[in-house]
């Protein structure tokens, strides 16, 4: 699993859509994240860790390749205006809503 | 694990689910180009929330839960909303 900055991450996650064009899946898992980067200690162990409140996770993988990031409060508005541009540009292949292709805008009730 | 037929129930259900306990729950996003196909699903590991969408029209949706998330995740858990 590749810990990435945050440009990077959004590098590689347009890679690996790219790469999952033709066949395969791009999975991402968003999770809440406290920074800790030991282990839980066992029961009656003092927890020596501060958790941090304001950091998530994120990960990304094609099945093969394993990316992920942390996105923390300072770096999340940027962080998200790129990550959104980058999901509505990618995931383009879905099947448009079209029952009214004659272009009538027939909303309005006599 | 049932998919949700509604996007409105499952954005709900969802938000939901992660303010009952924020550090458990998970976002996970599957796509698949060659398929057309987008689900979205949120667990904390003992309910489990799914959404499969092939249409267009829900990519906006389903990403601006998951921005919406996002911030709730980075937001420290002051009950007081910032926007600037």
């Amino acid at each position: 699993m590749v810990l990435l900055e945050n440009d990077s991450f959004l590098t590689e996650l347009t890679r690996l859509f790219q790469k999952c064009r033709t066949s395969g899946s791009v999975a991402i898992t968003l999770k809440k994240y406290d920074g800790r980067t030991k282990p839980v200690p066992r029961k009656g162990y003092p927890e020596n860790y501060e958790p941090a409140d304001n950091k998530c996770l994120l990960r990304a993988s094609d099945g093969k390749k394993k990316i992920s990031t942390v996105v923390s409060t300072k770096e999340v508005i940027k962080f998200q205006m790129a990550y959104s541009n980058l999901l509505r540009a990618h995931m383009d292949g879905l099947k448009k809503k079209d029952k009214k292709s004659k272009g009538k805008k027939t909303k309005a009730t006599q | 694990m049932p998919y949700y037929q509604t996007w409105e129930e499952f954005a709900r259900a969802a938000e939901k689910l992660y303010l009952t306990d924020p550090m458990k729950v998970r976002v996970v996003l599957k796509y698949r180009h060659c398929d057309g196909n987008l689900c979205i699903k949120v667990t904390d590991d003992a309910v489990c929330l799914q959404y499969k969408t092939d249409q267009a029209q829900d990519v906006k949706k389903i990403e601006k839960l998951h921005g919406k998330l996002m911030r709730l995740m980075v937001s420290k858990e002051s009950g007081a909303m910032e926007t600037d």
